[in-house]
């Protein structure tokens, strides 16, 4: 049976869950020609926000085989100067077009009014961003006439005036704006690393009855860890993982890649790993 | 300096950019060498981010100049040029004109820059139907003498033209081939480049200079009989009046025209 409402689940099967992949150019013949056993695919939306073409013709014929989510990269909703109508606008005829599960961007910003780094720029955890942010989520579900998920970023510094943690910053969002949120497991890892704080107080801070999917990636190590996307998911990501699905109900679960993309069966194998993690998970009593 | 705690969030993200962009500024104070670091990576993360997007449109540019020239070029492109669009596609706007300033003694680079720019812009250009000959001929079976005068034409969304003095068309195909032989590309006399998208796959074709120039008056919302008049000019009545119904066919037969009005 399917949900009527993927996020909030207001049905006696619940949210939606499975295991998906990100779409991307590489594999584009494979999902049009092939069955790909994934429940679901995730697109880059600024790919597709475009006036017409080929990406666009591609996206509706997946879409026509398999459920698909849009994850954004540039609503920079931590932007002091507001958010981009013209983003906005294009975003929501996207989404009206191609009726995706759900629309996720990132906590973070991108953008002044003057200049756009097209990066996934560190906010400070103060009040007064807090405050910004919520404004701006409020400002971005109601243009789309939907609830949002919102990633945790990694990151690699933090501020002197943060006035709290990162987790609390993210629960107090969500619980104000009624946004759900998308956990990036590795982001969580990285960011821990970076920062020095515990991955599993992360986990226990956040409202876990608002995370909707989950993200898996590779990063690059270091003295500081960076979030690359270019290579497998490492063991203590995936431990973290486990960790997280003993704590969380289902939810849709994927593998991130965007750089030295690898064969298809490649990501599919990672995908079961992460299927058969979950499923172990959720054998164990709740942690 | 002022210390953090006492800018707004307008006023600590304006300096955060200025950083991202500036890897002589100052760093703020209450910073250390671990924000340092950290702020290094998202200097890494932008450049590389912003240069590899570039290529990602100019491909055979890249391939063409070489690696070392195309990276130098892309960089300053980036420094001069900050991306201010949500759009990562528009943070290779321009670069043909970056091109021509840089590679002042191999002009030929800009032209391919601007095909491969124009390539990209036809790619995800709105879609549309093109008029063929048939559906044209039903339009004009209405049309009185004095209708022919005052026609005009609307363009496939995409369409884009250039005056070009290299045989760009033959690099493209080269440089797409791979080929390790560089091919002869000076053209004996200047030619225009038109590119639209057939489908959904982009396409050029070189045409001659009086074409481009019509081309250009209609796309900038001329008549037909402006155009004529202006080919007249250019090649004399007799040729003049043969080769403007030769270009309005060629321009139906390719698929350029997305509709007429009289």
């Amino acid at each position: 049976m399917t949900t009527s409402d993927p996020l909030t689940g207001n049905s006696v099967s619940g949210p939606f869950s499975g295991f998906g992949l990100g779409l991307r150019r590489t594999h584009y013949q494979d999902f049009l020609e092939g069955d790909v056993a994934v429940d679901f695919v995730e697109v880059i939306s600024e790919n597709y926000m475009v006036e017409g073409g080929n990406p666009l013709r591609i996206l509706e014929q997946v879409r026509a085989k398999m459920p698909v989510i849009m994850h954004g990269v540039s609503m920079s909703i931590g932007s002091a100067d507001g958010l981009d109508r013209d983003y906005l606008k294009k975003l929501k005829q996207l989404a009206d077009r191609i009726d995706p599960l759900w629309v996720s961007d990132h906590l973070c910003w991108t953008r002044t009014s003057a200049h756009n780094s097209h990066d996934l720029l560190p906010l400070p955890y103060t009040h007064e961003a807090l405050d910004l942010v919520c404004d701006n989520i409020d400002h971005a579900q109601n243009t789309l006439g939907r609830s949002m998920l919102f990633e945790n970023p990694s990151s690699y510094m933090t501020f002197p005036e943060d006035e709290m943690t990162e987790w609390e910053f993210i629960a107090a969002m969500s619980m104000r704006t009624g946004c759900y949120l998308l956990l990036d497991v590795n982001n969580i890892y990285v960011s821990a690393h970076n920062h020095g704080f515990s991955a599993e107080a992360f986990l226990n801070g956040l409202p876990l009855d608002r995370v909707r999917q989950v993200h898996l990636a590779g990063h690059t190590d270091g003295e500081i860890k960076i979030d690359t996307h270019d290579q497998p998911v490492c063991d203590g990501v995936w431990d973290l993982y486990a960790k997280a699905m003993r704590k969380l109900g289902p939810v849709a679960t994927m593998i991130e890649r965007d750089d030295s993309i690898p064969p298809l069966p490649e990501l599919l194998e990672e995908l079961d790993m992460a299927a058969k993690i979950a499923e172990r998970s959720r054998e164990l009593e709740p942690a | 300096m002022i210390a953090a705690q006492t800018l707004t969030l307008a006023e600590k993200q304006q300096e955060f950019m200025a950083q991202v962009l500036d890897d002589e500024r100052a760093l703020p104070d209450g910073w250390t060498p671990r924000h340092a670091a950290g702020m290094d990576i998202y200097r890494n993360a932008y450049r590389a981010r912003l240069v590899d997007a570039v290529r990602d449109t100019y491909e055979r540019t890249a391939k063409w100049v070489g690696e070392d020239a195309y990276r130098q070029a892309a960089a300053h492109h980036v420094i001069t040029h900050p991306p201010k669009s949500w759009t990562l596609d528009h943070a290779a706007d321009g670069f043909p004109e970056t091109l021509r300033e840089l590679f002042t003694n191999n002009p030929e680079v800009a032209e391919l820059g601007w095909l491969e720019w124009a390539m990209h812009q036809a790619f995800v250009a709105a879609d549309a139907e093109p008029m063929d000959a048939a559906k044209f001929g039903e339009v004009a079976a209405s049309f009185a003498e004095e209708d022919w005068a005052s026609m005009r034409l609307t363009f496939l969304p995409g369409t884009e033209q250039l005056p070009i003095t290299h045989d760009i068309g033959k690099l493209w195909r080269a440089l797409g081939d791979e080929q390790a032989e560089t091919p002869e590309f000076t053209l004996e006399q200047p030619l225009h480049c038109i590119v639209w998208r057939e489908g959904f796959k982009p396409v050029f074709m070189q045409v001659e200079q009086h074409e481009g120039h019509a081309l250009e008056m209609m796309r900038g919302g001329a008549s037909y009989g402006e155009m004529c008049e202006t080919l007249i000019e250019i090649l004399g009545e007799e040729r003049a009046v043969a080769e403007a119904g030769a270009i309005l066919g060629r321009w139906l037969h390719n698929g350029l025209i997305a509709s007429v009005e009289k």
